[in-house]
């Protein structure tokens, strides 16, 4: 019997010239904004590469040079495009695309495209996520808002009810039928995705097909849930039109009003320090140190190491003394950096705890921090990159410091030959797996069930309880 | 009210009593179930009593024609049997099935035609009955046989395949008589079906309730219309104020005589 059903709702629907319409344009709104983050994605990759190899060339062909100087002549890390950001580009416009590493100083990110924005970019910038979070549930809304209500109004509610049907298989029916419909449209765009994915991916990432299948599974709840909620609504509301307003308010709270109050209660609740407070408070402690971190002093590393050695002058030494102080500065180093931006990044996590939570008021936040979680565009995996890109650091200039110190004495010029610098391996980002983000993203996950799981529950009780006339 | 009992409304001279064990007899005077029954059927608004302890039995190739003004309680009568709303006393039956307790099943022995039927505009007369039909368990109907019961129903078959946003009421009307023809249900529920249409598609109308009942269908047919159901119903119940306040045999009482008791009922 539900085929029945299914099968005249979408007929009702495809014939509906109002929804061919609007299925159209969101449809070629998806399509465009897949096609268009692809080849953003692919370029900014292919320059991301360029520019690495370029930075590797540059390392490599330093020639003779004396090992911590090298240090501060740096290299850059280009943060990968994933294979999946083309579909949310989540914050990787805000957080920056490359960092430069060098000895002393773990910098901040650079190559932010927000920066290089046109105003008008920043406004009409719009992604595939974007479509999927917002048009499609308004598609839904105008699909689905007269199901119920509609079908009372014009008085077929009594009479298909009169026919033995039960109410419940009615709303699935009603809720398969509208999601065949949206398939006209979602199908197409999973196919040209999964596509793009597999005949030509942007960037590298692990099981990027799988992160798409989790993906899709996302939306997929995400759509069912907005199904239910207006078809919940539907049934209950009055009148079609108090229906429509009803499912409109539900929407921009959704969309536009949850968003906000995300932010800035996030914010509130958890403060971060502005960037010059944070550059001001780094640099303070690096200059004096903290209690329980203190900078050390060359006089003491150096007395330490000639009674290690148990020599009187710095030129007996086996190793260069100066290499050992760089090295104990770097460490110092370390363990403020580890503090100020571990406190930072802490923060942000409590931040995006409260926005998690915030989810019990509505789905869109839910998806649409798995969503960046899965297209691995999220502060989350920001970091990720940030740590594994501050560890090359350290590693790095340990490695330089150490041949500084093994390969010369204090007081002597030592240069360093030109094949050392190709001897360093140069830096590899392993993206994390979906488990990972899976795991870090458990409390969206929850949020999402329990608003699909709420949805079923308040449509059934709903239907159940609808006036027929 | 159980078989045997006497109507509990009062006789005028002119009507006779209504026994039900008479009224539930076949053509040879054996005693046939009631096909729609209500047993002291109440429901109550707020403060207002739609419908105040109806006993009513309707059996076999009977047409029972409730008559009353707006507001007397036929169309929630109706609604009642249905299972659209529960009773706030009392119970309506189906071929002896609880209505309240098994709303599904008792509805696969109706079918309804409302006052107004209301179609799927973007879908042709024949979807709609097809969509209908299956809904009702008629799902293997072929398209011959479904645009053979558009016809018994009387719509032209021009209009077949029409999307049905450019018929009038009557074509929804008889598009509506075909749903419920199609169902092949035990009983048939109607509300004021003959409302707007022409005296030609009114007379049809009367025609198909004859083919019904010859049948066995049982018809509960609410309506204003005296005239249509002296013509056509076997038995008639007078509703005011939500009571069933005169019931008669229609081959018993001439045109004029119904006229005069339901006035008679309506100024008391």
């Amino acid at each position: 019997m539900i085929s029945h059903i299914v099968r005249k709702e979408f007929m009702d629907v495809v014939r509906d010239g109002r929804f061919r319409w609007c299925a159209a344009l969101v449809g070629a709104l998806l399509l465009v904004s897949l096609g268009t983050g692809w080849v953003q994605a692919r370029n900014a990759q292919k320059e991301l590469a360029a520019a690495q190899a370029t930075a590797r060339d540059h390392w490599e062909s330093q020639g003779e040079k004396n090992p911590h100087s090298a240090a501060h002549y740096g290299v850059y890390a280009f943060k990968p495009r994933l294979a999946l950001s083309f579909v949310d580009e989540g914050v990787d416009s805000y957080t920056g695309t490359s960092v430069f590493l060098e000895a002393h100083r773990q910098n901040d990110f650079l190559l932010r495209p927000a920066q290089d924005a046109t105003p008008a970019q920043r406004i009409g910038a719009l992604t595939a996520a974007q479509v999927l979070q917002h048009l499609v549930p308004l598609l839904i809304i105008l699909l689905t808002f007269g199901a119920l209500a509609g079908e009372r109004e014009r008085g077929t509610l009594r009479q298909l009810l009169a026919t033995g049907v039960g109410r419940l298989e009615l709303a699935m029916g009603k809720a398969l039928g509208a999601s065949a419909a949206l398939a006209l449209l979602l199908v197409p765009a999973a196919v040209v995705g999964a596509a793009a994915i597999v005949v030509g991916s942007p960037g590298p990432a692990t099981s990027p097909l799988v992160r798409g299948a989790v993906l899709a599974g996302i939306y997929l709840a995400y759509f069912a849930t907005f199904i239910g909620l207006s078809l919940a609504v539907s049934a209950r509301a009055p009148s079609a039109r108090t229906a429509l307003v009803v499912l409109l308010a539900i929407w921009v709270v959704n969309g536009l009003v949850a968003p906000r109050v995300a932010v800035d209660l996030s914010k509130w609740l958890y403060p971060t320090p502005s960037a010059i407070e944070f550059a001001h408070t780094l640099e303070q402690e690096m200059a004096n140190g903290v209690e329980g971190v203190d900078r050390p002093d060359r006089a003491v590393v150096t007395q330490n190491l000639l009674a290690q050695y148990g020599v009187e002058r710095t030129e007996d030494l086996p190793i260069n003394a100066i290499g050992v102080f760089l090295q104990e500065s770097e460490v110092f180093g370390d363990q403020i950096f580890d503090r100020n931006y571990g406190a930072l990044w802490d923060t942000f996590k409590r931040q995006g705890y409260v926005h998690e939570a915030l989810a019990v008021t509505a789905p869109l936040l839910a998806v649409r921090t798995l969503s960046m979680g899965l297209a691995g565009t999220d502060v989350e995996q920001h970091r990720h990159f940030a740590a594994a890109a501050e560890q090359y650091r350290r590693d790095l200039v340990e490695r330089l410091n150490g041949e500084l110190t093994e390969n010369s004495r204090t007081g002597e010029v030592y240069l360093a030959s030109a094949d050392l610098w190709s001897q360093m391996p140069p830096f590899r980002y392993d993206a994390p797996e979906v488990s990972w983000v899976l795991k870090n993203r458990a409390l969206s996950l929850l949020m999402l069930g329990l608003w699909l799981a709420g949805a079923f529950v308040v449509v059934t009780y709903a239907v159940r309880r609808a006036e027929v006339a | 009210m159980e078989s045997g009992q006497e109507s509990r409304i009062e006789n005028t001279s002119e009507v006779q009593t209504v026994d039900e064990s008479e009224t539930l007899a076949d053509s040879a005077g054996a005693a046939v179930a009631p096909v729609l029954e209500a047993r002291s059927l109440s429901k109550r608004y707020d403060e207002v009593d739609a419908v105040v302890g109806l006993d009513l039995r309707v059996g076999p190739s009977e047409i029972y024609c409730l008559l009353g003004p707006n507001g007397a309680g036929k169309t929630t009568t109706i609604h009642l049997f249905l299972g659209f709303l529960e009773p706030s006393s009392g119970s309506a039956h189906v071929m002896g099935l609880d209505v309240a307790e098994e709303p599904l099943k008792s509805k696969t022995h109706l079918a309804y035609v409302p006052e107004q039927v209301m179609l799927y505009r973007n879908l042709s007369g024949l979807e709609n009955l097809a969509y209908f039909a299956a809904l009702g368990g008629k799902e293997s109907l072929p398209t011959d046989r479904l645009t053979e019961i558009l016809g018994e129903a009387g719509l032209q078959a021009d209009a077949v395949h029409s999307r049905v946003s450019a018929y009038s009421k009557g074509m929804r009307q008889k598009v509506g008589i075909a749903i419920a023809i199609a169902k092949e249900a035990g009983a048939l529920l109607l509300d004021e079906p003959t409302s707007g249409l022409d005296p030609e598609a009114s007379n049809e109308f009367s025609e198909l309730l004859e083919q019904l009942k010859d049948r066995g269908v049982a018809v509960l047919m609410a309506t204003h219309d005296l005239f249509r159901a002296k013509e056509t119903g076997t038995r008639v119940g007078i509703m005011r104020h939500g009571r069933l306040v005169a019931e008669m045999t229609t081959d018993e009482i001439g045109h004029a005589d119904l006229e005069r008791i339901y006035l008679e009922h309506m100024h008391d």
